[in-house]
Formats: structure tokens, sequence, C-alpha cells
């Protein structure tokens, strides 16, 4: 491994000497722009223009359904705009019951899980990173074995319940805590910092626990940031093991499956020989997805912003900064 | 498992890690390995009731039925072609996204452009399939253009022909997860040190160069990374994707294992063949990851472990 | 700093675990609450629809009786899947319906045998004849579980015809000045006749002559229709010849192949919409809902609560654009069996009680306690004055406003309660006049019909969708046989054979219809078709077919 220097730590390093020059230039760096960049520009706001365009079509046309009268979609040729607009598939999902115990499970598991599995996953990133640990490389193939393997359904539930983890609160959070996928994406980013920030502060006298909190993790929030909200996004939107393990305990329900258990007497209701024929005002599975959809995006993207911060901030703040 | 030569220097030295690893290494035994004792299912008459501890052994009766079918051996070409087509697909969108988006000049379009690109991630597929359904159907957008622009003067019918089943699953795939995988790329970017793209321009290189010479080498091992881990994937091309979009006339073409267990193996109560196909699946996966990881090493990339 | 806030929410973590760790068993078991209340735990297997805790009627059903069921339902899982968890954690629900894995349950001895109980419990008792009750033995001579579904009390009340038919819409009926359509020729003729003259609708569209469903499971709008053509009732997935008593394949008889051969013409008229079988579910409804499809095969189910309600809300209804069963068969003078009367006793599932459970008795005494007339009403009509009011003859009926309620999601959830899997009638209530659940009541029915259906109706001299089609008897007592063939699965020659035909069917049928050259498509499917070895299925259920015959004997 110490022969296998990144191509980003061969660069990382390399320049260091033409900075006092790169700052200089920097100031009177945008101003000329020449033929092709400008061309480069055009095309690039296009493509730009085009994807954003194309990836929005979906979510509009999903807010769309959901603000439309559910009987009325189902005739089809609702686009951007409803047709007859109601409010009622929102509130068909605002009133489910146990919502809001679902939801403060939710944010709860959000939140504590999130903080679990950032912690181990940086911890675990933390020792495989360093070149010098004796079992880096096994312990590497360790976790990246368990990306391909699955016991089954019937196995692992019953090790949940030996363990004590069904009906529990703690089966939202333990399981499944340090991910392989989440452990190597912080790994990449750790083995891009320079060694030479560690090797000073072990001259310092600095133990592991020192570089991992004050030296290596400040330098790891974007990555942090990225894992924490795939981390985040899996907690909010899961629902399979509320249902497999917490089935009988109400209070530990979460807001995905209350959402899926709506979705699903919706469904059950639309296909019933006891549904009395009615078309006032009245909700589908299609339009009530589209609600419960737009409900669990909100939140997301109300947060969103304060995570992007750390990983879209452009050429001026990022970078490894000593 | 693993000993290997070291000192005792070593270990007094990197104690730290070497009790959280431990601690690490307990919890993946418990929660990653131990339920593997389930594959025993694979080489039973596996019945809930017994159970694995007592049901009856039957050896290799359900691997030699799987690879006895020529619909299992047709399902997994089909799962392989899909899994290679969207990794291919959905790799190069991401990355080239994840490029171009951070040549983007103005700050604000950056985080608008970004923000909006993840937000299908969140749609279930059922809505994307549906609302793909739509745009391609006899009246939908797609066959409107084709037939306005004249390429072609009746519309098609795109789910009706097996050459267009794989293109749709894979363009479907770009169209949800681009944005949202772009998000490690643009992480990755933002360790780059800015002073090398000014060292670049110094030396006179352009856009293209310096992508090509710094942004590139920058996020290259977590492509890399990424890359090992995804082939690990092929197999898991999806289940779901397929059943919503395929039909009786693409069938040939649209199964893919884990349709075919749900099939033939979980709504059977058949746990022992859904196991063993299990098992292969992990079993080319782990294949293919070490030989990948070995390549990447003879090449002094990046790799897994 | 960080290791503190990690180790305070690791004591959290484990605290909430602890917390809710305790006390939650799966059966609860009667356990009693604050309020006096035995409370139970239900679950069933199929996807269902949830209740509120605070249910209105539920709580009105606990103070009459004692008792409420906190119920569960299949979510994102197979039955099997779910009772396979359940069976391997070894907990139970105190009531539990497994759907397709009852057999899985009853193997697993976790459901209590419920025939020395039966007798001490009237409505329960009541249920079932001796024949029905010994009909749900297993195979160690007990039973375990209470089939819930289509059981008439009295006399049975059908109004809408809720199973399978060539539909058509009213409008081409009554531009043709209502004839009589009695065959598939006739049925496709009067289509093509009224397509010609009408090819689009008043606002312009343009109408699809005939589409078929054929998405997934639903392909039944495809391929069962041989069976009903011949004049034989609905046994799902094979003909019983009654005179002779032998199981024959509907999918390879002279019927089948006229009417894959009519479909394939019209398919080449353009009659067959070209997109029939790609379209998904939601595709078909919404083609249905804009009016534009003139006719289609279809179980009433599928479309009614969807579809139809669409219509009616667009205001179609006035053009014509609702859909009436027709009685049709391959050749003029056959009876058609569209339409059997009697219900239908499915042995393969049911309500039952799991070892877990603490308290059998209480359960059971619940269960009767459901059966009998008021609850049974607060069930399925709800309260008196809120969900429906009682006429001077003692009719029970609604206004608008009660019917627009008593279909509203949110509604349902916090106010009706009807254990929809717990045991039920239908028919007559024992009033002798209301219906026991309200979609059998005649004047509830007329009240939804619009002016475009009488119209349709009284030209025919019709009052119910029934009457289109007429009644024939119940079939004998082997019916239906679909309740064998669904409960077969891969570890016999039968049951594999079974879901290749299936899916050789799935896959071969469209091409058939979309053929150019028919015969040659059929031999290619039939080919195909041959090679699953529908002949071990086919014997496997002239056993089952036997078996239940001379069980039958036995009574008579």
């Amino acid at each position: 491994m110490e022969q296998t220097k990144t191509g980003f730590m061969n660069i990382a390093l390399a320049p260091k000497a033409k900075e006092g020059k790169a700052e200089k230039t920097a100031v009177k760096k945008r101003k000329k722009i020449s033929t092709g960049d400008l061309i480069f520009r055009i095309c690039n706001g296009l493509f730009m223009l085009i994807f954003v365009i194309v990836t929005l079509y979906p979510v509009l046309n999903t807010l769309a359904v959901s603000l439309n009268d559910g009987t009325d979609a189902l005739r089809g040729g609702i686009y951007l705009w409803p047709r007859m607009f109601t409010w009622k598939n929102y509130t068909t999902v605002l009133q489910k019951d146990n919502l809001i115990t679902g939801a403060t499970v939710t944010v709860a598991r959000t939140i504590i899980g999130t903080v679990l599995a950032l912690v181990t996953n940086a911890i675990l990133a933390f020792i495989v990173s360093r070149k010098d640990f004796i079992f880096s490389k096994q312990l590497s193939l360790f976790w990246v074995i368990t990306m391909y393997v699955n016991g089954g359904l019937i196995p692992t539930f019953l090790l949940y319940k030996s363990l004590g983890l069904t009906n529990s609160f703690a089966v939202y959070v333990i399981p499944g805590m340090i991910s392989a996928f989440n452990m190597l994406v912080i790994r990449t980013y750790m083995k891009g910092i320079p060694d030479s920030l560690e090797e000073s502060a072990q001259l310092d006298g600095a133990g592991y626990t020192t570089i991992f909190l004050k030296i290596i993790s400040p330098l790891c929030k974007p990555v942090y940031a990225t894992v924490a909200l795939f981390v985040a996004v899996g907690q909010w939107n899961s629902w399979f093991d509320a249902m497999l393990y917490n089935r009988m305990s109400g209070d530990l329900t979460t807001l995905q499956y209350e959402l899926m258990k709506l979705l699903s007497s919706v469904t059950n209701q639309s296909s019933s020989a006891e549904a009395m024929k009615n078309s006032n005002g009245s909700v589908t599975p299609t339009s009530v997805r589209a609600a419960a959809t737009i409900v669990t995006m909100l939140p997301i993207i109300c947060i969103y912003p304060f995570l992007q911060k750390y990983f879209v901030t452009g050429l001026t703040l990022g970078g490894v900064k000593e | 498992m693993k000993k290997k030569s070291f000192t005792m220097v070593d270990v007094r030295h990197q104690r730290v890690l070497l009790i959280w690893a431990a601690a690490i290494v307990v919890y993946g035994v418990i929660f990653y390995y131990l339920p593997l004792a389930g594959w025993l299912m694979a080489f039973q008459d596996f019945k809930p009731v017994t159970g694995i501890f007592h049901s009856k052994f039957i050896g290799l009766d359900k691997f030699i039925r799987l690879f006895s079918d020529a619909t299992f051996l047709r399902v997994i070409r089909n799962t392989l072609a899909m899994g290679v087509i969207n990794l291919a697909v959905t790799f190069f969108m991401a990355i080239l996204f994840a490029i171009l988006l951070n040549e983007v000049a103005s700050k604000g379009g950056k985080k608008v452009v970004q923000t909006i690109s993840y937000l299908p991630h969140f749609l279930s597929w059922i809505i994307v399939t549906g609302i793909l359904h739509d745009a391609l159907s006899g009246t939908g957008i797609i066959n409107q253009v084709l037939v306005n622009l004249n390429v072609i003067d009746q519309p098609i019918n795109f789910f009706a022909h097996e050459q267009y089943f794989w293109p749709i699953v894979a363009f479907a795939n770009v169209w949800k997860e681009t944005g949202w995988n772009a998000i490690i790329y643009l992480a990755a970017i933002t360790a780059i040190d800015p002073s090398l793209y000014e060292a670049a321009s110094i030396d006179g290189a352009g856009r293209w160069q310096k992508i090509k010479n710094v942004t590139l080498p920058g996020i290259k091992p977590t492509i890399m990374i990424l890359l090992l881990m995804n082939v690990g994937n092929v197999l898991n091309a999806g289940f779901e994707i397929q059943y919503l979009l395929g039909n009786g006339l693409v069938v040939n073409v649209s199964q893919t294992i884990d349709i075919y267990v749900l099939k033939w193996g979980i709504s059977q109560g058949d746990y022992a063949l859904g196991t063993a196909a299990g098992i292969f699946k992990s079993v080319v996966s782990i294949v293919l990851i070490v030989v990948c990881n070995h390549i990447a090493k003879k090449h002094g990339e990046e790799r897994l472990f | 700093m960080k290791k503190k806030i990690v180790s305070v929410l690791l004591v959290a973590t484990m605290l909430s675990t602890m917390v809710s760790g305790c006390g939650k068993t799966a059966g609860s078991g009667g356990t009693v609450n604050a309020e006096g209340i035995k409370e139970f735990t239900a679950f069933f297997a199929v996807p269902g629809s949830e209740i509120n805790d605070d249910n209105e009627v539920q709580k009105l059903i606990a103070e009459k009786t004692g008792c409420k069921v906190k119920e569960t339902w299949l979510t994102g899982q197979t039955a099997e899947e779910a009772v396979g968890t359940l069976i391997a954690g070894g907990e139970y629900p105190d009531f539990i319906d497994g759907g397709n894995g009852s057999v899985q349950l009853y193997e697993a001895g976790a459901l209590v045998p419920l025939d020395d109980y039966i007798d001490k419990y009237p409505n329960i008792k009541e249920f079932f004849t001796e024949q029905e009750w010994d009909q749900l033995r297993q195979s160690d001579g007990h039973i375990y579980w209470i089939p819930q579904f289509s059981n008439i009390y009295g006399e049975e009340r059908a109004c809408t015809h809720n199973d399978e038919a060539f539909w058509i819409q009213t409008r081409v009926l009554e531009w043709a000045g209502y004839p009589e359509i009695h065959t598939m020729d006739q049925y496709f003729d009067l289509i093509e006749d009224y397509y010609e003259a009408n090819p689009t609708m008043e606002d312009g569209t343009e109408n699809i002559p005939y589409t078929i469903l054929c998405d997934d499971w639903r392909y039944f709008c495809l391929e069962n229709a041989p069976e009903f053509l011949d004049g034989y009732p609905n046994d799902g997935s094979v003909i019983v010849d009654p005179d002779t008593l032998t199981v024959i394949d509907y999918n390879t008889t002279d019927t089948a192949v006229k009417y894959f051969k009519k479909l394939n013409e019209e398919y080449k008229k353009g009659i067959v919409d070209p997109e029939s079988f790609t379209q998904t579910y939601d595709e078909y409804i919404a083609k249905l809902s804009t009016g534009r499809v003139l006719g289609m095969i279809d179980q009433w189910w599928d479309f009614a609560y969807t579809a139809e309600d669409a219509i009616k809300s667009a205001g179609l209804d006035d053009q014509g654009c609702q859909y009436v069963p027709l009685p049709i068969t391959i050749e003029e003078g056959m009876t058609n069996q569209w339409h059997n009367s009697g219900g239908v006793l499915n042995v393969s599932s049911g309500l039952a009680i799991t070892t877990s459970c603490q308290d059998v008795e209480g359960a059971l005494q619940f269960v009767n306690d459901l059966l009998g007339q008021e609850v049974h009403d607060l069930r399925f009509w709800g309260v008196e004055g809120t969900d429906y009011l009682v006429g001077d003859d003692g009719m029970y009926y609604r206004t608008q406003e009660m019917r627009d309620q008593a279909s509203d999601t949110a509604y349902k959830a916090s106010h009706t309660c009807s254990y929809s899997y717990f045991p039920q009638w239908t028919g007559t209530s024992r009033d002798g006049k209301n219906a026991m659940k309200s979609d059998g009541q005649e004047t509830e029915f007329y009240d939804g019909l619009s002016d475009s259906i009488k119209k349709c109706f009284d030209a025919y001299g019709v009052k119910t969708y029934v009457e289109m089609l007429g009644t024939s008897p119940a079939p004998g007592s082997w019916y239906p046989m679909y309740t064998f063939s669904s409960s077969m699965t891969t570890s016999t020659p039968g049951g594999t054979a079974w879901t290749l035909m299936g899916e050789i069917k799935h896959q071969y049928l469209p091409k058939v219809v979309m053929a150019d050259d028919f015969d040659a498509g059929w031999d290619e499917y039939m080919k195909a078709y041959n090679e699953c070895h529908p002949e071990d299925f086919i014997s496997e259920m002239q056993t089952e077919l036997e078996r239940r015959v001379a069980e039958a004997a036995k009574y008579e």
C-alpha cells in the first residue's frame, strides 16, 4: 500500500511551491473569457437546463397529481398543473392515525441512527485508512464481504429476536449501523489527506484518538456530510424494519410504515366490494401515493441546503487546508 | 484467522486502533456473519416449522434444479446484461454530471441545479415507471416528437419490443439516480486543492485540460472504489423496475434473478431455492470483486482491500 | 466533546430500548385494559385497511361485547414470508388469518383446534352446516379456521354482478336499439358496426373499440373466457363436466381456438386496442375512465370503483359510457353461467386462534358476538342516525351525504369498524327485510343508478346487473376448483406444471392474438404449452375433484 500513492496525492503534494503565484493571479482569473470558454459555458448551461427540466418534471408531475382529485386523475392527462384542485389527498395523509408517533420515532431514529452510523463508520474508516495498521487489509476485506452476503429474512429475524432487538427502538439504529459502503467512501476520502499532517502531529506526541478527532475529522466534513445524508435518507425512508420487528409495538411505528399502511388501506378499499359508489372528492392509491411522497420529501428538501454547503462549495472554499 | 508478522511495538503503539477494530469485528460477526447460518437452508428441504436446525438435508438438489432450468440461465443473462448496462451508463452519467456541474460558474445556479437533480431519487419506482409509461405510450410525448420530426411514421409501442427494454431500464435508472449518485463525486471534488487549478491555469491549461489533469485525477480514487463496489453488484440489477415495466411480450428479456426467485421461491414457500440463488449471487459477486481488486492492485489503483 | 455527545446518545438509545422492550409480547391474550375492555391482537396475511385506535364504532362494539381487537395487515411481503417469520419467532397474535400460509401455521402447531368449542357458541355454530364444518377439517381431523366470507343468510341479495363478463357501454346498445346479444360473434359485430358509424366520442376523442387488460395477474381478462363461453361456471383453473365429473382443460378446447382466433381477426381489423398487451393496470383504468373504450372482458370489482366512478364524476354517464354485462356464449342457445347463485366456501384459509392466545373462550365469545345481528349491523351498516336511517317500513337507507362519507377514507378509519376479516354474513338480515350488508340493499342500489343505465335496463326488462345475465343455480359440490389450484405449490409436479402454464400463457397468448398467421402462432403456443406437462396438473385436479365429490356424497 505504501507504494501505491493515489493519483490525487501526487498532485496534491506537488504544486505547493507554485502557491504564491497562484494567489496573485487568482484575482484576475475570471475576467478573460475566450471564445472556446464561452461556447463551453453555453453548452454546459444548456445541458444543465435540459437536465433540470428532465429531472424536475416527475417531481412536478407528482405534485400536480397530489393536488388533483383522485378519481379525476384516473383519466390521465395531468402534467404540470392539477385539473381539479383539491387538498383532499393531503388531508387524507395527514389525518392518518399515529402519524405523530410515527414522525417522532422517525425523527429520533434519523438523528440517533445518523450520529451512530457516522461515528462508527468514521472510526472504522480511520482505522483501515492508517497505512501502518497491521490488519488494515484484512479488516477491509472483512467488511467488503458483508456487502455481498445476506443470510436471509428468517435467520436475521431469529438473530434479532434472540438479541432482544425485536419490539425495540434499537433495531432501527444498531443493525446496519456500520456499512461497508459508507466506510469505504469515508476511507477513500481520508486516504486523500496528506500523510504529512498525521506525521507532524505524531511527532508532537499526538495519539490516534487526537489525530482522529483534531486533525482528520475536521478535514472530512464534506464526506461526513455526504455519508450523513445517505444514512439519514435511508433512516427517514425505512419502514420494512418497523413492519418486520415492531409490528406489535404501536409506539415504535415509523412515519413511512404508517404511510405504507395508509396506501395499503386505500388500495384495498378501491378494489373492495364494500366501497359504495361515490365520486365526489374521493382519493385513489395513485393520488394518495403522490401526496405521501411529497409529504416525505419536504423535510429532506428543507434540511438539504444545510448539508449541501459542505459538498457543493465550489473551488474557492474546498480543498485541504493546512 | 489473521496472523502476520508484526512486532509487539506495533501492537502497543496501535492498541487504540486494535481495541476499536476488535469491537467493530465483533459487531460485524454478529450482525453480518452469524445470519449466514441461514445459508444452510439452501441445502435443506426447509420448512419454517422445522427450522434451520431440524429440516431435512437434500444436498445440492436446489442448485442442480436452478442450473438445469433454461429459464434460470436466461434470467442470469438478463440480470448480467442489465447490470452491466446500468452500471456503465449510470456511472458515466454521474461523473459527467458532477464534473460539468462543477464547471458551472454561478454558485447559485450550481446549488439550484444540484438540489433539483437529486429529487427524483425520492420518487418510488412505481411513480417513475408510471410517468415513463405515459411518456412512451402511443400518444405520449416521445412518440409525438418522433412523428412530428418525421423520424417515424407510426407511433412505436416501445414496451412491445424486446430490443427497447434494456435501454428503457437504463434510461430510467439514469433519470432517477444521476443527481443522487453525483453527490459522492461532488464531495470528492471539494477535496481537490484549488491551487492546483490555479497552477494549471498558469501553465496555460484550458478548461478541458484542467478537467483531465486536475479534476479527474482528483476524484479517481473515489471512482475506482465505487466502480469496484458496483462491479460486485452487477447481479443486483433490480427487481421493482423490471417488474413494473415488464409484460408478457418482453418476458424473455425482462426477468431478473430476483423476479425468478420471487416467482419460484418465495411465493411458493420454497425458501431453499431463494437461498440457493442468493448464495450463487454472493459467490459471483465476491469472485468478481476479488478479481477486479487484483487488477486494480496490478495497475497501482485505489482498491477495496 | 464529541465523545460526550456519543455516550449520551448511546445511553438514550439503550434506555429507549429498555423502556419499549418490556411488556410487549405478540399475543396479549385478552389483557383487560383500564376501561375493563379485553384487548386482543390480530394479524391478517392479506393487505387491508387499518383503523384508528380511537375508532368510534370499534368503541361501541367494545361496549357491547367487552372486547376490542387491534388488527394488523400484510404490508410489503408475501403471506408465506410473513407467516414464515412468525413461525420462526414462535410468537403469534391472538387471532390470525394466514392466507396462503395457513397450512404452514397448522403444520407448525400454532393454531388451537376449534371443534370442541364450536358447540358452545350458537352464532358460530350456525355459521356453517355440519357438512361445511366437516369440509374444514385438516388431516388430523380437527377444525382450525373459520372462512369468513361469502356465506349467505336467508335470501341471497345480489344486485351487481361482481364477477367476470363481457361488458359493453350502454351507448353502443342504445345506438343499435338494444339488440339481444348472445354470442361472441354478435358482440364483436355490434362493436364493429358502432365503431364504423361512430369513430369518435362527442368531443372528438377517438373511440377504442375493445381493449384487453393483460397486466400481471390481471391477465384473466384475456385468458379464461373460454370456460365461460362454453357455458361453464368460474371454476377458475379448469372446466368440470358435471355429467361425467371429469376435469377439462379449457386452454385447448375448440372454443379456446375460436375465441383467440376471433381476437386475432379483430386485432388485424384494428378493433382490439394495439396497446392491450403492454398497458399497465393504471393505463387501462385511465383509458376506461375517459369513456373511450366500447367493450372489454373484466371482473366488475376490477374497474367499478375506479373507472366507473371516474366516468360518472366526469359526467360521461349522460353519454352512455357506463358498462353493462352481456350473457355471451360461443354459440346461440347455450345457457351461460357468468353468474351463479350461492356462496363460495373457500376452505383454504380463514380466521384462526393461535396458541399464544391466553383466553380462547373469550376470543371465541367475541367472534360469536360479532355475528349477532345488532353488532353485525354496526359492522356493516354503521350507527343508526349517523350512517343510515330507518324508514317507516323498517328498511335501512342512506342519504347522499351518508353515502359520501361512507366511502371517505379518513371517515372509514376514524368511524367505521367492520372487523372485515372476522366471520360475516351476506344475504338477508335476521329481520327478513334488510340486507346483511349495505351493498346488498336494493334501494341503495337503485339510487346509485344513472339514467342511461336505467334506460338500458328498462329496454331489456331487467332491474339489476345480475338480471342482465340471468342467474344459474349453484354448481356442484366440488365448486369452486380454484380453491385447490391456488393452494398448489411447486412441490408437486401438478403445481409446477400449473406455474409453468401460467408463464407460458402470459408470454404466448398476446403473441397469438397479434400473430400475422394465427394457425402458426397457435401451433407454436401449443408446442410450448404442452412442454409444461399440463396433464400433471389436470390429473391432480381430477384427484381433488373426485375427493370432493366423494366427500360430499357422505351427506346425501
